[in-house]
């Protein structure tokens, strides 16, 4: 049976069966005229499309979409699914804030991207290197992540319940605490609260470096255990007895008003004399070094007062001292003596010359050392006698800066409960049975009270990165109390009347503390008299970098040349040439120009230390040794540790013996020649020549042209660059002001993402600093002693290498210093580095083919060479082979590959931002507001940045001061930075 | 036709006859290779894996595993540059000055000098393409239109200048000595059975371009070596004073000179003629060339040796009174360090081997002697090595700021690389020797009736 039934497709079907298959047929594609095409020889032959044809398509689809395939991997970014309101890509969000370590204190902003720190800038008191490093800290992949338990890893509900329980049990022994110096109103208050609610207990406060001796003298002098505020800026002699207060003395940054009292465009410098025994930042800035032996300091410190009473013949030595003191009307003396009845002297000079009216202000004090030595002591001895149950220590690691270690570690095993809140598993933590890890500052609440009514507020600017609690929120735990110590801090605050928003967004914060005003009580001062001891005497001190070594895991701090040696990732012994001539002890450089030092042996009493490098130091008094704290770290973390050798076992020892051991060691020192060679970088003057004559010091040659004698800067065969036009951007430095505390170091490191390099790069003089600080020492050879002498020119020269052994020093920080006719521009085959219309020599990493023309051809040595791959490599295995680390990157700034040259930009990112802003709200750039990060780190404002187009401007000023020099001017390569001439207040002939 | 004083020594010497001159200069193609050869090559294939293991090693680590740090840059790469274009020079010398000037002692030597430069010019051209950061991106260097905006190469740098110098000049090397050896080529082209060795037949037949010798042929031959060697003549001049301006239209003390073209140049030809020596001296052994490269031709090197050495003492001695005679306080030191500094005896021991060595050669007999040759040519090889290495590291490792002031060690990576472009050397030219004519026999026989010593002793008569 056949269906005879028809479906219709359409109405059209119906209607006419052709029409509707037309449409059907037209319904889909086109109709392909293959078949057409094919079947006649005679439309092939005529069509256009040759086999040749054929194969250049085919082959041209191939090549695409192989290329195609070729993509360059894509790494995702994922994008915020719920954007937070205070985050806007690409735009940095400042919070104010505070860093204490337990000894470094700053009051900062801290720039964050995208919700992560990336910079730290000062905000109410100045920064240090250290301070600016602390964010590298922050993101540190070896800090400690969790609490722990005898080694494993338990919750923190656990470890509370745990610890009240341990606590709890605390009948008849004592719970301890041992922290650093507390600076937080709050902390301080916490601690009364949680020493009420368990009994037999105590607070104990220490400085790895004590400061007791100074305290102490206070206390019996004005009846209060504090530093005093000294004003260096209204001293006009300042006489500092071994205190390094330019670096690391009571940790307090003085540079400031110490610069502000040495401005020589106001007709008057303080004149300064160092009496130390070890070359020490403030004696390389110092007018007048006087090297004593530290054995010998307490007499010559009490033979001044002596004389300034007018019962002793002044020493000869201090003849200058004593007379400049005797004619001055203020003046500041300070020692770093750590014998209390020396300091009491020091307080009685001082008072002598009427220095507490003027210059040193008791009643305004500052609070960031209170340690107790002594408490330490008595804690060990009790802890020996199984008098504490409970040991709580906060941010403190005696195991590795406790004079004697072993000791220490002994008595540990006879406290019951050790409770460790620290920001890393080191060399304490590791004993403890619980360990609390720490907040990083950058992570915590808090406040501080660095000196006499002032306040700062700490805020979080990230969200913890790792399962840490601050140690106040420990306490409050611990107490039974609520756990939010950011409630706790702000109701402590607003109860007091503080405006709590405001406070938190300006960081700081004015509050008037009570304190009685104080006055000088006499005590009975001892007489020192001179000794005469021939041994061989130690001074230990503190780096620049590393400080006292709580920051050891931090490879800025480790590759941050020291200001005076030079030397990086080590501790050595300073000693002077002669001294080191008796011993047969010698450095030498070696085939590829890097340092190498005898090692020695050294004893001390009962400590010994084997195989210590040594450092011929110019300028370190004879007979005597320096040794840096801070260094050989066993549980830092993968790079601070056995970088060095630890000095705090050392702490006490005054007397040493050394013999000479075998083998050298390799230092990395990455300058190895000391002194100018007679030629003018740094140029100098006296204060009395620069009153008579600005520009006295800054001679320039002139050449002879066909337009009669002219300075270079009128001599070119070059076309000039507009620089009339937009902006031009100058950099001025003044050598006088610049202290060579290598902040501008760090923080350019750290804006810029250079990378670190590691002890052997450094070694090979392969170093990537884009700013370095030059820092020279005076030679006993002058062109004008070889031509007296009649000293031939190859004697001369050889004689200039050697440094003098009582050396004055220079500083000279050096970056790119764009020239306007560079050396290095024309040079580049690809023009990799072009000039830009505001005056600065720009470099382009993705040009760059790496033919280090450039950096032969510049003059100052500045550019740098990545000669490995420095990033996501394990051979150099420091914060940019580190998911964790690498967060501190600048995303404004490019990390460079390998086998790139890249130099100082001027921070071209910032100017660039700058100018956008400015462009889009339509103003013109103020002056201060353009800023590099070198100038905006300065805190003497030594470095000045600006545009010189701008007449208003401090930096045109600067350009047409008469101190105002080029480096080099002979080359005549017109740079953009510029120097000050270095004046120094000596004393005239 | 030639004609030439009788009481000129004779050029050719052994009584030889135009088929003799054919079939000692084919019998290195045609025969098998002896033991030396192949101890030789062995050794130079050696050299030659383990230097560019060293470059692989380079260009995947990074540059880095040299010697050098932020104050010296270059080193031993730009020396072993310098080194290996200077020795090219001499053959072109020898080809298109030579050639103008008529000289025709020239001919013996002209075919292995000019391989030598191709394959110096080769071992040169390593050297700015791996001391790159980035090699890869090499290219970048030739102006190539791209899209990548306005990039372009910099024509103010003398980098660049050498790219262009230097190409051109390996260019019309190679096709000057291409030239001269489409005869050759075709002597051993019907010297080869077809039935024993196809292959080699065919070879030499695509080689010599389908020379048959005809007048037309000669003469063309003529015209494009005289035409090829005016324009080589200048290349001479050009390229030695070019890689001269990388340093001297620097800033840099010791760089910084307007002397140094000419006394590049005439470095260039010094250490190229000692070149030629040390390698013919070899050849003429190996191969028994003795009869087509005499003590003259050796006598007559060795003349301009000691021209050219004096030439580039008197260059050392200019520099040293200009740091002087300028005032320039870094003009002298770097001279004076250049002398007396940590760099004492790599100055001392180019002072020795380019000053003072050659200066035997007033002496006759050690001028006309193998073996003396030999070993003063290794000197002047071995001192002009240490020129360029003193001009390029003492200059840098302590310029302006005493601050950065260091010095450099070679690692063992530059010391593989530069042994290894020996080895490439040695491998290139080794197999040159097997399978080209290595004394231009075509031209020979164009001066056997005139110098000849047969013929010499005719007219003696």
């Amino acid at each position: 049976m056949s269906n005879k039934k028809t479906y219709w497709k359409g109405v059209a079907q119906l209607e006419s069966k052709e029409f509707a298959n037309e449409i059907a047929s037209n319904e889909f594609s086109e109709h392909l005229p293959v078949n057409d095409f094919l079947k006649e020889k005679k439309t092939l032959e005529e069509s256009s499309t040759s086999r040749r044809d054929f194969l250049k398509f085919m082959g041209f689809t191939t090549a695409a979409a192989t290329l195609a395939a070729c993509e360059t991997p894509v790494v995702k970014s994922v994008p915020y699914l719920i954007k937070p309101d205070e985050i806007i890509p690409g735009v940095p969000n400042f919070y104010a804030t505070t860093i204490y370590d337990g000894r470094d204190y700053a009051s900062v902003l801290v720039k964050t991207r995208e919700g992560r720190p990336i910079k730290i800038e000062a905000n109410q008191s100045s920064t240090s290197a250290r301070s600016q490093a602390t964010i590298l800290s922050f993101y540190d992949s070896n800090r400690a992540k969790e609490p722990m338990y005898g080694g494993k890893s338990i919750s923190w509900s656990k470890l509370d319940r745990q610890i009240r329980q341990n606590l709890s049990e605390v009948k008849d022994k004592k719970i301890v605490l041992l922290t650093t110096s507390v600076i937080s109103e709050t902390t301080l208050n916490l601690i009364k609260k949680f020493s009420s609610k368990y009994s037999n207990f105590e607070h104990i406060m220490y400085d790895s470096v004590a400061y007791d001796a100074i305290l102490d003298a206070n206390l019996e002098s004005f009846g209060q255990r504090v530093a005093p505020k000294y004003h260096f800026d209204k001293s006009d002699v300042i006489v500092s007895f071994g205190a390094d207060f330019l670096g690391n003395w009571l940790s307090q940054d003085y540079s400031k008003d110490y610069v502000n009292g040495r401005n020589p465009k106001n007709g008057k410098m303080s004149r300064h004399f160092q009496i130390e025994t070890n070359m020490s930042l403030s004696g390389a800035n110092a007018d007048k070094r006087i090297l004593i032996k530290p054995s010998e300091q307490a007499y010559l410190i009490s033979n001044l007062y002596r004389a300034l009473i007018g019962t002793d013949q002044i020493d000869e030595r201090l003849k200058d001292v004593y007379l400049n003191l005797k004619k001055s009307k203020s003046s500041i003396v300070i020692t770093d003596s750590t014998n209390k009845e020396v300091q009491l002297i020091v307080n009685a000079i001082n008072h002598r010359l009427g220095n507490y009216k003027k210059t040193i202000n008791i009643n305004n004090p500052c609070f960031l050392k209170k340690g107790k030595t002594d408490d330490l002591k008595q804690l060990v001895k009790e802890m020996n006698s199984g008098n504490v149950q409970v040991l709580i220590t906060n941010g403190v690691n005696p195991v590795y800066n406790y004079e004697n270690s072993k000791k220490f570690v002994s008595a540990l095993n006879q406290v019951e409960t050790f409770i460790s809140c620290s920001l890393y598993n080191d060399e304490t933590s590791s004993l403890a049975d619980y360990l609390c890890p720490l907040h990083h500052n950058l992570e915590s609440w808090g406040d501080a009270n660095p000196s006499l009514n002032t306040y700062t507020l700490m805020q979080p600017t990230i969200a913890p990165l790792f399962d840490t609690r601050q140690f106040e929120t420990n306490l409050l735990s611990w107490a039974d109390e609520s756990k939010d110590f950011h409630k706790y801090l702000k109701n402590y605050w607003s109860n007091k009347g503080i405006d709590w928003n405001k406070a938190l967004h300006d960081g700081y914060f004015k509050f008037n503390q009570s304190i009685n005003a104080a006055s000088y009580r006499k005590s009975n001062l001892r007489n020192f008299e001179k000794v005469d001891d021939n041994r061989l005497e130690l001074c230990l001190y503190e780096k620049i970098g590393l400080g006292d070594g709580a920051l050891a895991n931090n490879p800025w701090l480790h590759e941050l040349p020291d200001p005076i040696t030079r030397t990086t990732w080590d501790n050595y012994v300073t000693i002077s040439a002669s001294t080191a001539r008796e011993y047969g002890l010698m450095n030498k450089t070696v085939a590829n120009g890097a340092l190498n030092g005898s090692l020695i042996n050294l004893k001390a009493d009962d400590v010994e230390l084997k195989n210590l490098p040594v450092i011929i130091q110019p300028g370190q008094a004879k007979g005597t040794i320096g040794i840096a704290l801070g260094y050989g770290r066993k549980k830092s973390g993968k790079v601070g540790d056995d970088v060095g050798f630890n000095a705090f076992p050392l702490t006490s020892k005054k007397y040493v013996d050394i013999e000479l051991a075998e083998g050298e060691h390799e230092f990395a020192c990455i300058q190895l020649h000391h002194t100018m060679m007679g030629r003018d970088m740094v140029k100098e003057t006296n204060l009395d020549k620069y009153i008579k004559n600005p520009g006295s010091g800054n001679y320039r040659e002139k050449y002879y042209t066909y337009k009669g004698k002219l300075p270079s800067d009128q001599v070119s065969l070059y076309e000039e660059h507009d620089l009339e036009t937009g902006h031009f951007w100058n950099l001025s430095i003044d050598l006088t002001s610049c202290t060579g505390c290598a902040e501008c170091v760090i923080a350019c490191q750290a804006e810029n993402n250079i990378p670190v390099v590691g002890k052997e790069e450094m070694r090979k003089s392969r170093d990537m600093h884009w700013m370095r600080i030059d820092r020279y020492y005076s030679s006993e050879m002058t062109k004008e002693n070889a031509k007296k002498q009649d000293i031939s020119s190859i004697k001369m020269y050889a004689q200039m290498e050697e440094p003098s052994e009582d050396p004055e020093v220079v500083f000279q920080p050096v970056m790119c210093q764009h020239c306007n006719h560079a050396p290095c521009e024309n040079v580049c085959p690809v023009a990799a580095t072009t000039h830009s219309n505001e005056g600065l020599n720009q470099m382009t990493y993705n040009r760059c083919i790496g033919t280090r023309y450039c950096a032969n051809n510049c003059p100052y040595k500045v550019r740098r060479f990545n000669w490995f791959l420095y990033s996501e490599n394990d051979q150099f295995d420091y914060h940019m082979n580190d998911d964790l680390g690498k967060m501190v990157l600048n995303p404004d700034v490019v990390v460079r590959s390998r086998g790139v040259i890249e130099k100082c930009s001027m921070c071209i990112q910032k100017i660039q931002a700058l100018k956008l802003e400015a462009k889009k709200n339509g103003v013109t750039i103020k002056d201060k507001d353009a800023q590099t990060v070198c100038s905006s780190a300065c805190s003497t404002n030594s470095i000045v940045f600006g545009d010189v187009t701008n007449k208003d401007s401090e930096v045109y000023k600067l350009r047409k001061d008469d101190r105002a020099y080029d480096l080099l001017d002979h080359l005549n390569v017109r740079p953009s930075v510029f120097y000050q001439t270095k004046v120094r207040n000596k004393q005239n002939a | 036709m030639h004609k030439e004083s009788r009481i000129r020594d004779p050029l050719i010497d052994g009584n030889k006859t135009f088929h003799d001159i054919t079939v000692e200069v084919a019998y290195p193609v045609e025969g098998k290779a002896n033991k030396y050869w192949w101890i030789l090559f062995g050794l130079s294939v050696i050299l030659m894996l383990w230097g560019f293991g060293c470059i692989a090693y380079t260009i995947g680590t990074g540059i880095g595993v040299w010697g050098l740090n932020k104050t010296v840059n270059w080193a031993w790469d730009i020396t072993n540059f310098v080194w290996w274009i200077g020795i090219g020079h001499a053959g072109t010398l020898i080809s298109a000055v030579l050639l103008l000037f008529r000289q025709k002692w020239r001919m013996a030597i002209n075919r292995s000098a000019e391989a030598m430069t191709i394959f110096g010019v080769i071992q040169a051209g390593l050297f700015p393409l791996i001391h790159m950061g980035r090699p890869w991106l090499a290219y970048w260097v030739f102006p190539i239109p791209n899209q990548y905006g306005s990039l372009w190469v910099n024509f103010n740098s003398p980098l660049l200048w050498d790219v262009f110098a230097i190409s051109t000049y390996l260019t019309v090397s190679t096709v000057f000595w291409y030239i001269g050896l489409i005869p050759d080529f075709a002597m051993i082209r019907d010297r080869v059975n077809e039935k024993i060795n196809p292959l080699k037949k065919k070879l030499y037949s695509l080689l010599s371009f389908g020379w048959s010798g005809r007048a037309k042929h000669w003469q063309r031959f003529e015209e494009v070596s005289l035409v090829l060697a005016g324009l080589a003549t200048p290349l001479v001049f050009s390229v030695h004073s070019i890689v001269s301006m990388d340093f001297a239209t620097s800033v840099i003390p010791g760089w910084h000179t307007t002397i140094f073209p000419p006394y590049f140049v005439l470095g260039a030809l010094f250490s190229g003629f000692a070149m030629v020596e040390t390698l013919l001296i070899i050849v003429r052994k190996v191969v028994s060339m003795e009869a087509y490269i005499t003590i003259k031709h050796i006598e007559y090197m060795n003349v301009i040796i000691l021209f050219t050495g004096s030439m580039v003492g008197i260059a050392y001695i200019t520099e040293l009174f200009m740091a002087w005679y300028s005032g320039v306080e870094f003009e002298q030191y770097a001279f004076l360090n250049r002398a007396t500094g940590p760099y004492w005896w790599a100055y001392a021991s180019m002072m020795t081997c380019n000053v003072v060595i050659p200066q035997l050669y007033w002496i006759y007999k050690i001028r006309t002697n193998i073996i003396a040759t030999f070993i003063l040519s290794i000197f002047v090889n071995i001192g002009m090595w240490f020129e360029r290495f003193v001009i390029i590291v003492t200059s840098l490792h302590r310029d302006f700021l005493p601050s950065s002031w260091t010095m450099f060690s070679p690692t063992f990576v530059d010391i593989g690389i530069f042994l290894g472009t020996i080895g490439f050397f040695f491998v290139l030219f080794l197999m040159y020797a097997r399978t080209f004519p290595v004394v231009a026999q075509a031209e020979m026989k164009t001066i056997l009736k005139s110098s000849g010593s047969e013929f010499k002793k005719i007219e003696n008569e």
